[in-house]
């Protein structure tokens, strides 16, 4: 079985004798589809583009001969556990994940649990981390792991362990051979980056990552790469975490709604399978998703930072600096961040976790950032960079849009720098019709008694009779430039009407008078607009006897508010030029 | 109007007390005699300033582009209240703070920030009062919230006028 086994990985069957008993035989099937779908899933993740795409058990198996015992163990181990799950990806990369954890176990029966725990942790990094050259510090330092977990997976494998005592030599060599360390690296980048590290723990969250796992496939199953940099997933883990925890949820929820509520809503549908399995490791993992979403925070950089001197220096530090250099981007990155320092904790979340578990007693979940979650999309690039440019893109979109939405005429602009030039224009038009608005304000003498009440009153006029506007016959092609002038035609005849009206004083009378003379006006600024286009080879003088043909009025009276609707509608007629 | 203005009673009522306050002052303190130009150049000067101030100040400081308009314009008043010394401060002030803000919008366009726009977007910082310290993102939003400030006080003084 072995053999078949090592066949389909390609690798020549160790030659130490494996102990797989009868009840290894059903799961051997799913070893073999396993390291079929590994390969497939390796090869699909984009974690590691410079690693090799191999399948993560090649190259390593024929290197030692001690490991068959290792696989002893964790094939056993692997049958009991995923007994529950019944689903085929969660079957095999459950297992794959069983089998890391077993071989790393394993070093638990003897003195070893101090160096295969760091070894884990540091396989767990993300593809960024050095962790070949991590290897050498983790067997020095005696990190305080998560021995709860591991004590249960040794009492486990303790009777089938105390063959492999003789496996520390082996398993020495076994991590610190760096080859084994890139592929170890480049599966718990794979398993980081679907579980965001949360369920990485092998022993206790074995559930976990069935239920996790099991979710995952139901809802992207074709979309494993979507995989790679999505913090969706480190909410869904977030979600399984909050799913178990139903006395800890409450903060967690909180949190979790931070991510995408559609995703939560996905997960939250498959997870209660795995809620009862769930329950018993709901403390450490509710801390773990705790200590990843803190990992956000400026304080939890110093947490982890706290904790490095009990963990490992190197992955620490890797983090550290990814916590601090994601931290120095803006919010838009968040989702970034997130997801980079999920996976750069993911080493330390085993580390963390029983650190954790006593301070996060005690702490409050912080109040949920603004972050926003993005998603890859299919086919596109994963990096952070990218994908941070990707929601600035958005953003930006978003938002030429509105203002596409408040210019009026830019419908038809397609493309920004065209939109951005019309947005200039309107803004500028803008800007000079106060000019000539308040100018015309300056020289109107009798306006001495506001009355708001009729100003909100005209506002509702003035509302309505823009409406009809654009019933007018345009010569020019473009409406934009009519709206432009529209108004400055209107205090044109606003004045005149005002000139021409001296002895109406008061505002009230106007009211009932602007609506019948614009009526009456409409019919000449038909004219105006047939004028439109003539309006840049006007001089000053023309404007005025223009003015004059319009309303037949006083010239006199007209003069002095000419006089400065000049100003302001020769520069009406550089606008003009310009639309 | 557009469906996504402001509360019509919040901003506009705002402005239009506001400009109504300052144009029966600015006709109080200056009554109106003979329309020479120059008097009516000094009035528009007084108007406009009047109107520009009461869109700003309505606005609260929310925004970007209102807080420099509050700004620029009290610098203004200071410097017309020839006080050398308020004057001296509030330009040195005025230029550390816009290089500061030039460096980190240079800064945060060379980390990667998407410069598909260019050119237009410094025409658009002019415009716009208080742009030269913004990014893009921002720059767009506060571009959008000015032009329906501006629309409404173009409103506003047509009624008015």
């Amino acid at each position: 079985m072995e053999n078949q086994f090592f066949l389909n990985a390609g690798i020549p069957p160790p030659a130490r004798p494996l102990h797989f008993g009868p009840s290894l035989s059903s799961p051997m099937p799913a070893w073999q589809s396993l390291s079929s779908a590994m390969e497939i899933q390796v090869t699909e993740m984009n974690c590691s583009p410079d690693q090799s795409q191999d399948c993560f058990l090649n190259p390593h198996w024929e290197k030692s001969t001690d490991y068959g015992l290792q696989f002893d163990s964790a094939l056993s181990s692997m049958v009991s556990s995923p007994a529950a799950s019944n689903s085929n990806i969660s079957n095999e990369s459950f297992m794959i994940r069983e089998l890391i954890g077993k071989l790393g176990s394993i070093g638990n029966s003897g003195e070893i649990s101090p160096h295969s725990q760091p070894l884990l942790a540091s396989y767990l990094n993300g593809p960024n981390s050095t962790n070949t050259s991590g290897y050498s510090t983790p067997l020095n330092s005696p990190p305080k792991l998560s021995l709860p977990m591991m004590d249960s997976l040794v009492k486990e494998k303790l009777p089938s362990l105390e063959k492999s005592m003789g496996l520390n030599s082996s398993v020495a060599e076994f991590s610190a051979d760096p080859g084994f360390a890139e592929r170890a690296a480049k599966f718990s980048c794979f398993g980081s980056k679907s579980f965001n590290g949360r369920t990485s723990q092998f022993g206790l969250n074995n559930n976990n990552e069935i239920a996790a796992y099991r979710s995952n496939p139901l809802r992207a199953d074709t979309k494993l790469p979507r995989v790679s940099s999505s913090p969706s997933l480190k909410a869904m883990g977030s979600q399984v975490g909050g799913v178990q925890g139903a006395n800890k949820n409450s903060p967690l929820k909180d949190r979790s709604e931070l991510a995408n509520s559609q995703e939560e809503s996905t997960v939250s549908e498959q997870n209660p399978n795995g809620d009862p399995g769930l329950k018993a490791s709901k403390d450490l993992t509710s801390r773990k998703r705790k200590a990843v979403p803190k990992a956000k925070t400026k304080e939890t950089s110093a947490s982890p930072s706290a904790n490095a001197a009990k963990v490992h220096d190197p992955n620490e530090e890797s983090n550290e600096k990814r916590c601090k250099s994601t931290e120095s981007n803006g919010n838009e990155n968040g989702s970034v961040k997130a997801e980079e320092e999920a996976k750069g904790s993911n080493g330390n979340a085993g580390d963390e976790k029983q650190n954790k578990t006593n301070n996060n007693n005690t702490k409050p979940p912080e109040p949920p950032k603004d972050y926003i979650h993005v998603r890859a999309r299919r086919g596109q690039a994963t990096d952070s960079h990218s994908l941070a440019e990707r929601v600035r893109r958005e953003k930006i979109s978003e938002r030429m849009k509105l203002l596409q939405n408040l210019v009026p005429g830019c419908n038809k602009v397609t493309g920004k720098a065209l939109m951005l030039d019309e947005i200039i224009n309107y803004v500028q038009s803008l800007q000079r019709q106060v000019e000539f608005l308040s100018m015309k304000l300056a020289s109107v003498n009798t306006r001495l008694d506001f009355n708001v009440d009729s100003l909100m009153s005209k506002d509702i006029f003035q509302s309505n009779t823009t409406l009809p506007h654009p019933i007018f016959p345009i010569d020019s092609s473009s409406a934009s430039a009519f709206f432009g002038h529209q108004p400055q035609q209107n205090p044109a005849l606003h004045s005149n009407l005002s000139s021409g009206t001296m002895t109406q004083c008061s505002v009230d009378p106007l009211d009932t008078a602007i609506c019948p003379n614009l009526n009456t006006h409409l019919p000449p600024i038909n004219q105006f607009a047939q004028i439109v286009p003539q309006y840049p080879t006007f001089c000053e003088g023309d404007l005025q006897t223009v003015v004059q043909m319009g309303y037949g009025q006083n010239p006199s009276q007209e003069m002095a508010i000419q006089s400065e609707n000049l100003q302001g509608s020769n520069q009406v007629s550089h606008m003009k030029v310009e639309l | 109007m557009s469906p996504h203005h402001l509360n019509p009673s919040s901003l506009k009522s705002r402005f239009t007390t506001r400009f109504l306050r300052a144009l029966t002052n600015i006709n109080a303190q200056n009554p109106i005699s003979s329309s020479s130009p120059r008097e009516i150049l000094q009035r528009y000067r007084r108007i406009k300033v009047a109107a520009d101030k009461s869109m700003a100040y309505s606005v609260r400081s929310r925004r970007t582009w209102s807080r420099a308009m509050r700004w620029k314009l009290r610098s203004r008043s200071w410097r017309q209240a020839s006080s050398v010394r308020r004057l001296k401060i509030t330009t040195t002030c005025h230029q550390a703070i816009m290089k500061k803000t030039a460096h980190e919008r240079e800064s945060k366009t060379t980390t990667g920030e998407e410069v598909g726009f260019g050119v237009q977007t410094d025409g658009l910082r002019e415009l716009v009062p208080g742009g030269e310290a913004m990014d893009i993102c921002n720059l767009l939003d506060e571009t959008a919230h000015y032009i329906k400030c501006l629309t409404t006080q173009v409103q506003r003084e047509q009624i008015a006028s």
